[in-house]
Protein backbone atom coordinates (compact mmCIF):
# COMPACT_ATOMS: atom_id res chain seq x y z
CA UNK A 1 0.00 0.00 0.00
CA UNK A 2 1.14 3.50 -0.75
CA UNK A 3 2.16 5.72 2.15
CA UNK A 4 -0.20 8.64 2.11
CA UNK A 5 -1.51 11.38 4.33
CA UNK A 6 -4.80 12.87 3.20
CA UNK A 7 -6.64 16.01 4.27
CA UNK A 8 -4.61 16.50 7.41
CA UNK A 9 -5.70 19.17 9.88
CA UNK A 10 -3.66 20.09 12.92
CA UNK A 11 -3.72 23.32 14.92
CA UNK A 12 -1.96 24.52 17.99
CA UNK A 13 -2.43 28.23 18.51
CA UNK A 14 -2.38 28.66 14.74
CA UNK A 15 -3.26 26.08 12.14
CA UNK A 16 -0.13 24.10 11.21
CA UNK A 17 -1.81 21.85 8.67
CA UNK A 18 -4.97 22.80 6.86
CA UNK A 19 -6.24 20.18 4.46
CA UNK A 20 -2.69 18.98 3.81
CA UNK A 21 -1.95 15.88 1.72
CA UNK A 22 1.33 14.22 0.90
CA UNK A 23 2.57 10.83 -0.26
CA UNK A 24 5.85 9.05 0.28
CA UNK A 25 7.48 6.53 -2.07
CA UNK A 26 8.39 3.28 -0.35
CA UNK A 27 11.99 2.08 -0.09
CA UNK A 28 13.23 5.55 -0.95
CA UNK A 29 14.41 8.64 0.90
CA UNK A 30 11.94 11.50 0.94
CA UNK A 31 13.35 14.80 2.15
CA UNK A 32 10.98 17.37 3.54
CA UNK A 33 12.52 20.77 3.13
CA UNK A 34 11.20 23.89 4.78
CA UNK A 35 11.96 26.78 7.10
CA UNK A 36 12.05 26.37 10.89
CA UNK A 37 8.62 26.23 12.43
CA UNK A 38 6.86 25.09 9.26
CA UNK A 39 5.48 21.99 10.95
CA UNK A 40 8.10 19.50 9.76
CA UNK A 41 8.59 17.98 13.22
CA UNK A 42 4.84 18.03 13.80
CA UNK A 43 4.39 16.04 10.61
CA UNK A 44 6.91 13.42 11.76
CA UNK A 45 5.28 13.25 15.18
CA UNK A 46 1.88 12.70 13.59
CA UNK A 47 3.30 9.94 11.38
CA UNK A 48 5.07 8.48 14.42
CA UNK A 49 1.82 8.47 16.38
CA UNK A 50 3.40 10.67 19.07
CA UNK A 51 0.80 13.39 18.60
CA UNK A 52 -2.69 12.89 17.19
CA UNK A 53 -3.93 14.86 14.18
CA UNK A 54 -7.09 16.94 14.58
CA UNK A 55 -8.44 15.13 11.53
CA UNK A 56 -7.22 13.46 8.38
CA UNK A 57 -6.27 9.97 7.32
CA UNK A 58 -2.95 8.22 7.30
CA UNK A 59 -2.80 5.35 4.84
CA UNK A 60 -0.24 2.60 4.97
CA UNK A 61 1.46 3.69 8.17
CA UNK A 62 -0.44 1.96 10.93
CA UNK A 63 0.70 -1.59 10.24
CA UNK A 64 4.31 -0.51 9.77
CA UNK A 65 7.05 -0.53 12.36
CA UNK A 66 8.77 2.81 12.74
CA UNK A 67 12.13 4.10 13.93
CA UNK A 68 12.83 7.70 14.86
CA UNK A 69 16.10 9.61 14.75
CA UNK A 70 15.25 12.60 16.90
CA UNK A 71 16.86 15.98 16.43
CA UNK A 72 18.75 15.52 19.70
CA UNK A 73 20.17 11.99 19.97
CA UNK A 74 18.06 11.11 23.06
CA UNK A 75 20.49 8.56 24.43
CA UNK A 76 20.19 7.35 28.01
CA UNK A 77 23.21 8.94 29.71
CA UNK A 78 23.53 6.04 32.17
CA UNK A 79 23.69 3.38 29.49
CA UNK A 80 26.67 2.62 27.30
CA UNK A 81 26.50 2.83 23.53
CA UNK A 82 25.65 -0.86 23.28
CA UNK A 83 23.12 -0.78 26.13
CA UNK A 84 21.41 2.19 24.50
CA UNK A 85 20.87 0.19 21.33
CA UNK A 86 19.88 -2.96 23.22
CA UNK A 87 17.33 -0.93 25.18
CA UNK A 88 15.00 -0.60 22.18
CA UNK A 89 15.46 -4.12 20.81
CA UNK A 90 12.71 -6.69 21.08
CA UNK A 91 12.58 -7.94 24.64
CA UNK A 92 11.88 -11.44 23.36
CA UNK A 93 15.39 -11.68 21.98
CA UNK A 94 17.84 -13.34 24.36
CA UNK A 95 20.79 -11.38 25.71
CA UNK A 96 23.50 -12.76 23.40
CA UNK A 97 21.29 -12.17 20.37
CA UNK A 98 20.61 -8.58 21.43
CA UNK A 99 24.29 -8.00 22.02
CA UNK A 100 25.13 -9.41 18.60
CA UNK A 101 22.62 -7.18 16.84
CA UNK A 102 23.77 -4.10 18.72
CA UNK A 103 27.43 -4.82 18.02
CA UNK A 104 26.70 -5.28 14.34
CA UNK A 105 25.07 -1.88 14.11
CA UNK A 106 27.87 -0.26 16.12
CA UNK A 107 30.26 -1.66 13.54
CA UNK A 108 28.14 -0.31 10.69
CA UNK A 109 28.18 3.22 12.06
CA UNK A 110 31.93 2.90 12.56
CA UNK A 111 31.90 3.14 16.32
CA UNK A 112 33.76 -0.11 16.92
CA UNK A 113 35.63 0.08 20.19
CA UNK A 114 33.13 2.55 21.64
CA UNK A 115 30.52 -0.03 22.72
CA UNK A 116 31.28 0.48 26.38
CA UNK A 117 31.49 4.28 26.26
CA UNK A 118 28.84 6.41 27.88
CA UNK A 119 27.20 9.11 25.71
CA UNK A 120 28.91 11.91 27.63
CA UNK A 121 32.27 10.47 26.56
CA UNK A 122 31.36 10.82 22.87
CA UNK A 123 31.30 13.82 20.55
CA UNK A 124 28.02 15.22 19.25
CA UNK A 125 28.47 13.54 15.87
CA UNK A 126 29.22 10.18 17.47
CA UNK A 127 26.13 10.44 19.66
CA UNK A 128 23.99 11.09 16.60
CA UNK A 129 25.54 8.03 14.96
CA UNK A 130 24.48 5.94 17.96
CA UNK A 131 20.98 7.34 17.56
CA UNK A 132 21.02 6.35 13.88
CA UNK A 133 22.38 2.90 14.76
CA UNK A 134 19.52 2.50 17.23
CA UNK A 135 17.00 3.40 14.53
CA UNK A 136 18.47 0.81 12.16
CA UNK A 137 18.81 -1.84 14.88
CA UNK A 138 15.03 -2.05 15.15
CA UNK A 139 13.53 -4.03 12.26
CA UNK A 140 11.48 -1.06 11.14
CA UNK A 141 9.85 -0.43 7.79
CA UNK A 142 10.03 3.34 8.00
CA UNK A 143 12.68 5.57 9.55
CA UNK A 144 11.72 9.09 10.55
CA UNK A 145 14.64 11.47 10.76
CA UNK A 146 14.25 14.95 12.24
CA UNK A 147 17.19 17.11 11.17
CA UNK A 148 19.70 14.63 12.59
CA UNK A 149 22.59 16.64 11.15
CA UNK A 150 21.52 19.96 12.64
CA UNK A 151 24.25 21.64 14.66
CA UNK A 152 27.06 19.56 13.18
CA UNK A 153 29.77 21.30 11.20
CA UNK A 154 29.93 21.03 7.39
CA UNK A 155 32.70 18.43 7.23
CA UNK A 156 31.03 16.22 9.82
CA UNK A 157 27.77 16.53 7.90
CA UNK A 158 29.44 15.41 4.67
CA UNK A 159 30.98 12.43 6.43
CA UNK A 160 27.74 11.41 8.09
CA UNK A 161 25.94 11.53 4.75
CA UNK A 162 28.72 9.45 3.19
CA UNK A 163 28.45 6.61 5.64
CA UNK A 164 24.71 6.88 6.07
CA UNK A 165 24.02 5.92 2.46
CA UNK A 166 25.72 2.48 2.49
CA UNK A 167 23.86 1.55 5.67
CA UNK A 168 20.62 2.68 4.14
CA UNK A 169 21.30 0.85 0.89
CA UNK A 170 21.73 -2.44 2.76
CA UNK A 171 17.96 -2.85 3.09
CA UNK A 172 16.49 0.34 1.58
CA UNK A 173 13.95 1.16 4.21
CA UNK A 174 11.56 4.03 3.62
CA UNK A 175 13.12 7.16 5.06
CA UNK A 176 11.30 10.40 5.78
CA UNK A 177 14.01 12.95 6.37
CA UNK A 178 13.21 16.44 7.57
CA UNK A 179 15.71 19.23 6.99
CA UNK A 180 16.08 22.92 6.29
CA UNK A 181 19.36 22.42 4.40
CA UNK A 182 18.98 22.36 0.60
CA UNK A 183 22.33 20.62 -0.01
CA UNK A 184 21.56 17.92 2.52
CA UNK A 185 18.23 17.27 0.81
CA UNK A 186 19.86 17.16 -2.63
CA UNK A 187 22.54 14.72 -1.53
CA UNK A 188 20.17 12.31 0.20
CA UNK A 189 16.67 12.59 -1.21
CA UNK A 190 15.12 10.51 -3.95
CA UNK A 191 12.20 12.86 -3.61
CA UNK A 192 12.30 16.37 -2.16
CA UNK A 193 9.17 18.12 -0.97
CA UNK A 194 9.37 21.84 -0.20
CA UNK A 195 6.94 23.10 2.44
CA UNK A 196 5.76 26.65 2.99
CA UNK A 197 5.39 28.45 6.30
CA UNK A 198 2.35 27.44 8.35
CA UNK A 199 -0.28 26.52 7.44
CA UNK A 200 1.99 24.23 5.47
CA UNK A 201 1.53 23.80 1.74
CA UNK A 202 3.62 21.88 -0.72
CA UNK A 203 5.44 24.54 -2.76
CA UNK A 204 7.18 22.15 -5.10
CA UNK A 205 8.25 18.52 -5.38
CA UNK A 206 11.42 17.36 -7.05
CA UNK A 207 12.48 13.80 -7.86
CA UNK A 208 16.08 12.88 -8.46
CA UNK A 209 16.92 10.00 -10.76
CA UNK A 210 20.64 9.84 -10.04
CA UNK A 211 21.11 7.48 -7.07
CA UNK A 212 22.16 9.16 -3.84
CA UNK A 213 25.86 8.75 -3.21
CA UNK A 214 26.78 9.25 -6.85
CA UNK A 215 25.54 12.82 -7.14
CA UNK A 216 28.01 15.50 -7.99
CA UNK A 217 27.24 18.88 -6.42
CA UNK A 218 29.20 20.53 -9.25
CA UNK A 219 27.06 19.01 -12.02
CA UNK A 220 24.50 20.99 -14.02
CA UNK A 221 21.60 18.75 -12.98
CA UNK A 222 22.43 19.23 -9.33
CA UNK A 223 22.80 23.00 -9.72
CA UNK A 224 19.52 23.27 -11.62
CA UNK A 225 17.63 21.30 -9.01
CA UNK A 226 19.19 23.39 -6.27
CA UNK A 227 18.10 26.57 -8.04
CA UNK A 228 14.59 25.20 -8.40
CA UNK A 229 14.39 24.43 -4.68
CA UNK A 230 15.91 27.77 -3.65
CA UNK A 231 13.47 29.66 -5.86
CA UNK A 232 10.56 27.81 -4.28
CA UNK A 233 11.88 28.60 -0.80
CA UNK A 234 12.45 32.26 -1.66
CA UNK A 235 8.96 32.69 -3.12
CA UNK A 236 7.63 31.42 0.15
CA UNK A 237 9.70 34.08 1.97
CA UNK A 238 8.17 36.88 -0.09
CA UNK A 239 4.71 35.33 -0.13
CA UNK B 1 44.23 14.83 37.69
CA UNK B 2 46.44 12.75 39.98
CA UNK B 3 48.34 15.88 40.91
CA UNK B 4 45.05 17.56 41.77
CA UNK B 5 44.00 14.67 44.04
CA UNK B 6 47.26 14.74 46.01
CA UNK B 7 46.94 18.49 46.37
CA UNK B 8 43.39 18.07 47.63
CA UNK B 9 44.50 15.45 50.14
CA UNK B 10 47.31 17.68 51.38
CA UNK B 11 44.88 20.53 51.92
CA UNK B 12 42.48 18.28 53.84
CA UNK B 13 45.29 17.09 56.10
CA UNK B 14 46.49 20.67 56.61
CA UNK B 15 43.00 21.75 57.60
CA UNK B 16 42.74 18.95 60.18
CA UNK B 17 46.21 19.74 61.56
CA UNK B 18 45.25 23.41 61.90
CA UNK B 19 42.15 22.47 63.92
CA UNK B 20 44.24 20.26 66.22
CA UNK B 21 46.86 23.00 66.66
CA UNK B 22 44.18 25.55 67.56
CA UNK B 23 42.70 23.11 70.04
CA UNK B 24 46.09 22.48 71.62
CA UNK B 25 46.81 26.23 71.83
CA UNK B 26 43.46 26.87 73.52
CA UNK B 27 44.07 23.99 75.95
CA UNK B 28 47.49 25.40 76.86
CA UNK B 29 46.14 28.96 77.22
CA UNK B 30 43.20 27.99 79.44
CA UNK B 31 45.26 25.36 81.23
CA UNK B 32 42.16 23.78 82.76
CA UNK B 33 41.08 20.25 81.80
CA UNK B 34 37.62 21.11 83.11
CA UNK B 35 37.24 23.79 80.43
CA UNK B 36 39.31 22.58 77.49
CA UNK B 37 41.07 19.23 77.84
CA UNK B 38 44.25 18.59 75.87
CA UNK B 39 43.72 16.84 72.53
CA UNK B 40 46.03 13.92 73.38
CA UNK B 41 44.18 13.34 76.67
CA UNK B 42 40.90 13.40 74.78
CA UNK B 43 42.10 10.90 72.20
CA UNK B 44 43.24 8.68 75.05
CA UNK B 45 39.71 9.03 76.45
CA UNK B 46 38.32 7.95 73.07
CA UNK B 47 40.52 4.88 73.11
CA UNK B 48 39.39 4.12 76.65
CA UNK B 49 35.76 4.43 75.55
CA UNK B 50 36.38 1.85 72.82
CA UNK B 51 37.72 -0.52 75.44
CA UNK B 52 34.72 -0.03 77.74
CA UNK B 53 32.47 -3.12 77.82
CA UNK B 54 29.29 -1.18 77.08
CA UNK B 55 30.74 0.81 74.17
CA UNK B 56 29.36 -1.27 71.33
CA UNK B 57 25.94 -1.28 72.95
CA UNK B 58 25.96 2.51 73.32
CA UNK B 59 27.26 3.35 69.86
CA UNK B 60 25.28 0.49 68.31
CA UNK B 61 22.01 1.75 69.83
CA UNK B 62 22.56 5.18 68.32
CA UNK B 63 23.43 3.67 64.93
CA UNK B 64 20.33 1.44 65.00
CA UNK B 65 18.13 4.43 65.85
CA UNK B 66 19.77 6.46 63.11
CA UNK B 67 19.33 3.74 60.53
CA UNK B 68 15.74 3.03 61.59
CA UNK B 69 14.87 6.71 61.20
CA UNK B 70 16.76 6.85 57.94
CA UNK B 71 15.11 3.78 56.44
CA UNK B 72 11.63 4.89 57.51
CA UNK B 73 12.12 8.37 56.10
CA UNK B 74 13.74 6.87 53.01
CA UNK B 75 10.83 4.53 52.28
CA UNK B 76 8.12 7.09 52.93
CA UNK B 77 10.16 9.90 51.35
CA UNK B 78 10.62 7.93 48.14
CA UNK B 79 6.92 6.99 47.92
CA UNK B 80 5.62 10.49 48.67
CA UNK B 81 8.38 12.02 46.54
CA UNK B 82 7.40 9.92 43.53
CA UNK B 83 3.75 10.94 43.90
CA UNK B 84 4.72 14.61 44.27
CA UNK B 85 7.01 14.32 41.26
CA UNK B 86 4.32 12.78 39.07
CA UNK B 87 1.37 14.89 40.16
CA UNK B 88 1.75 18.68 40.32
CA UNK B 89 -1.51 18.84 42.33
CA UNK B 90 -0.20 16.47 44.99
CA UNK B 91 3.06 18.42 45.06
CA UNK B 92 1.22 21.68 45.77
CA UNK B 93 -0.79 19.87 48.43
CA UNK B 94 2.21 18.34 50.18
CA UNK B 95 4.57 21.34 50.00
CA UNK B 96 3.10 23.32 52.95
CA UNK B 97 3.41 20.20 55.12
CA UNK B 98 7.05 19.69 54.18
CA UNK B 99 7.83 23.36 54.74
CA UNK B 100 6.15 23.21 58.16
CA UNK B 101 8.07 20.11 59.21
CA UNK B 102 11.31 21.69 58.07
CA UNK B 103 10.63 24.97 59.85
CA UNK B 104 9.65 23.54 63.24
CA UNK B 105 12.65 23.84 65.58
CA UNK B 106 14.10 20.41 66.32
CA UNK B 107 13.84 21.13 70.03
CA UNK B 108 10.06 21.68 69.77
CA UNK B 109 9.71 18.35 68.01
CA UNK B 110 11.72 16.67 70.76
CA UNK B 111 9.69 18.24 73.55
CA UNK B 112 6.47 17.10 71.90
CA UNK B 113 7.89 13.66 71.17
CA UNK B 114 8.89 13.33 74.82
CA UNK B 115 5.25 13.78 75.73
CA UNK B 116 3.97 11.39 73.05
CA UNK B 117 6.42 8.47 72.91
CA UNK B 118 8.53 6.24 75.11
CA UNK B 119 12.15 7.28 75.40
CA UNK B 120 13.74 4.90 72.88
CA UNK B 121 11.33 5.96 70.15
CA UNK B 122 11.85 9.72 70.56
CA UNK B 123 15.24 9.89 68.74
CA UNK B 124 13.93 7.69 65.93
CA UNK B 125 10.89 9.91 65.52
CA UNK B 126 13.07 13.03 65.50
CA UNK B 127 15.48 11.47 63.01
CA UNK B 128 12.58 10.48 60.80
CA UNK B 129 10.98 13.93 60.82
CA UNK B 130 14.21 15.77 60.10
CA UNK B 131 15.30 13.45 57.30
CA UNK B 132 11.96 12.87 55.59
CA UNK B 133 11.53 16.31 53.92
CA UNK B 134 15.00 16.16 52.38
CA UNK B 135 14.47 12.79 50.76
CA UNK B 136 10.93 13.61 49.70
CA UNK B 137 11.88 16.92 48.05
CA UNK B 138 14.91 15.42 46.34
CA UNK B 139 12.95 12.49 44.91
CA UNK B 140 10.18 14.72 43.56
CA UNK B 141 12.77 17.08 42.04
CA UNK B 142 14.43 14.01 40.53
CA UNK B 143 11.22 12.75 38.96
CA UNK B 144 10.52 16.17 37.48
CA UNK B 145 14.04 16.29 36.08
CA UNK B 146 13.52 13.17 33.97
CA UNK B 147 13.98 14.22 30.35
CA UNK B 148 10.55 13.89 28.65
CA UNK B 149 12.41 13.32 25.39
CA UNK B 150 13.88 10.10 26.75
CA UNK B 151 10.48 8.90 27.94
CA UNK B 152 9.00 9.75 24.54
CA UNK B 153 11.82 7.85 22.85
CA UNK B 154 11.21 4.79 25.02
CA UNK B 155 7.45 4.89 24.36
CA UNK B 156 8.06 5.36 20.65
CA UNK B 157 10.21 2.23 20.49
CA UNK B 158 7.51 0.39 22.45
CA UNK B 159 9.80 -0.41 25.37
CA UNK B 160 7.67 -2.06 28.06
CA UNK B 161 6.67 -0.19 31.22
CA UNK B 162 8.93 -2.16 33.54
CA UNK B 163 12.01 -1.38 31.49
CA UNK B 164 11.02 2.28 31.18
CA UNK B 165 10.89 2.38 34.98
CA UNK B 166 14.19 0.56 35.52
CA UNK B 167 15.97 1.98 32.49
CA UNK B 168 14.78 5.58 32.40
CA UNK B 169 13.15 6.75 35.63
CA UNK B 170 15.16 5.02 38.36
CA UNK B 171 18.63 5.89 36.99
CA UNK B 172 17.52 9.49 36.43
CA UNK B 173 16.25 9.84 39.99
CA UNK B 174 19.13 7.96 41.63
CA UNK B 175 21.55 10.92 41.90
CA UNK B 176 18.78 12.93 43.55
CA UNK B 177 18.03 10.14 46.04
CA UNK B 178 21.69 9.92 46.94
CA UNK B 179 22.14 13.65 47.42
CA UNK B 180 18.92 13.68 49.48
CA UNK B 181 20.19 10.77 51.57
CA UNK B 182 23.49 12.54 52.11
CA UNK B 183 21.95 15.79 53.36
CA UNK B 184 19.38 13.83 55.38
CA UNK B 185 22.11 11.81 57.11
CA UNK B 186 24.10 14.94 57.91
CA UNK B 187 21.14 16.53 59.66
CA UNK B 188 19.70 13.26 60.97
CA UNK B 189 22.64 12.18 63.14
CA UNK B 190 22.70 15.48 64.96
CA UNK B 191 18.95 15.40 65.52
CA UNK B 192 19.04 11.84 66.81
CA UNK B 193 21.78 12.62 69.31
CA UNK B 194 19.92 15.69 70.57
CA UNK B 195 16.89 13.44 70.91
CA UNK B 196 18.93 10.99 73.00
CA UNK B 197 20.32 13.75 75.22
CA UNK B 198 16.82 14.86 76.11
CA UNK B 199 14.98 11.54 76.18
CA UNK B 200 17.73 9.59 77.98
CA UNK B 201 17.30 6.07 76.63
CA UNK B 202 19.37 3.49 78.54
CA UNK B 203 21.97 3.18 75.77
CA UNK B 204 22.90 5.93 73.37
CA UNK B 205 25.67 8.40 72.60
CA UNK B 206 23.36 11.25 73.61
CA UNK B 207 22.70 9.64 76.99
CA UNK B 208 26.43 9.32 77.61
CA UNK B 209 27.04 12.90 76.51
CA UNK B 210 24.45 14.12 78.98
CA UNK B 211 25.94 11.94 81.71
CA UNK B 212 29.46 13.25 81.04
CA UNK B 213 28.19 16.81 81.09
CA UNK B 214 26.49 16.25 84.44
CA UNK B 215 29.83 15.15 85.95
CA UNK B 216 31.64 18.02 84.20
CA UNK B 217 33.71 15.40 82.39
CA UNK B 218 34.61 17.62 79.42
CA UNK B 219 37.04 15.04 78.10
CA UNK B 220 34.25 12.48 77.79
CA UNK B 221 31.87 15.02 76.23
CA UNK B 222 34.41 15.75 73.51
CA UNK B 223 35.37 12.09 73.18
CA UNK B 224 31.75 11.05 72.52
CA UNK B 225 31.42 13.99 70.15
CA UNK B 226 34.42 12.75 68.20
CA UNK B 227 32.83 9.32 67.99
CA UNK B 228 29.59 10.91 66.72
CA UNK B 229 31.59 12.81 64.08
CA UNK B 230 33.34 9.60 63.07
CA UNK B 231 29.98 7.80 62.71
CA UNK B 232 28.59 10.58 60.56
CA UNK B 233 31.77 10.53 58.47
CA UNK B 234 31.62 6.75 57.98
CA UNK B 235 28.02 6.87 56.80
CA UNK B 236 28.72 9.80 54.48
CA UNK B 237 31.57 7.75 53.00
CA UNK B 238 29.26 4.75 52.60
CA UNK B 239 26.77 6.88 50.71
CA UNK B 240 29.50 8.30 48.48
CA UNK B 241 30.77 4.80 47.85
CA UNK B 242 27.25 3.72 46.93
CA UNK B 243 27.01 6.74 44.66
CA UNK B 244 30.16 5.93 42.73
CA UNK B 245 28.92 2.38 42.32
CA UNK B 246 25.32 3.22 41.35
CA UNK B 247 26.00 6.15 39.07
CA UNK B 248 29.27 5.12 37.57
CA UNK B 249 28.18 6.63 34.25
CA UNK B 250 28.92 10.06 35.71
CA UNK B 251 32.49 9.17 36.63
CA UNK B 252 34.09 9.62 33.26
CA UNK B 253 32.63 13.08 32.71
Amino acid sequence: MKLQINNLFKSYKDPVFKDFSISFPENAITCILGPSGCGKTTLLNIIGNIIPPDSGTLNGFRDKQLSYVFQDPRLLPWKTVRENIEFVLDKNLNAPERKKQAEQLIKQVELEGFSCYYPAQLSGGMRQRVSIARAFAVPSDIILMDEPLKGLDAVLKQNLIKWFLPIWKADRRTVIFVTHDVDEALLLGDKIVVLSKIPANILTQVTLDIPAGTRNPESEVFKNKKQELLTALENKESG
Amino acid sequence: MKHFITKKKTLTVLSIILMLVLWKVLAVVFDSPLTIPHPEATFLAVVKLFAEPGFLMVAGSTVVRGLTGFILSGLLGICIGILAGISPGFNTFITPMLVTIRSVPVISLILLALIWFRTGVVPIFIGFLTMFPFICTNVSDGIRSVDPGLVEMAHFYKVDKRRILTGVYIPAVMPFIISGASSAMGIGWRAIIIGEVLSQPVYGIGTRLQLAQTYLNVEAVIAWTLIAIALSFIFEKLIRWGESYLIKWQNGL
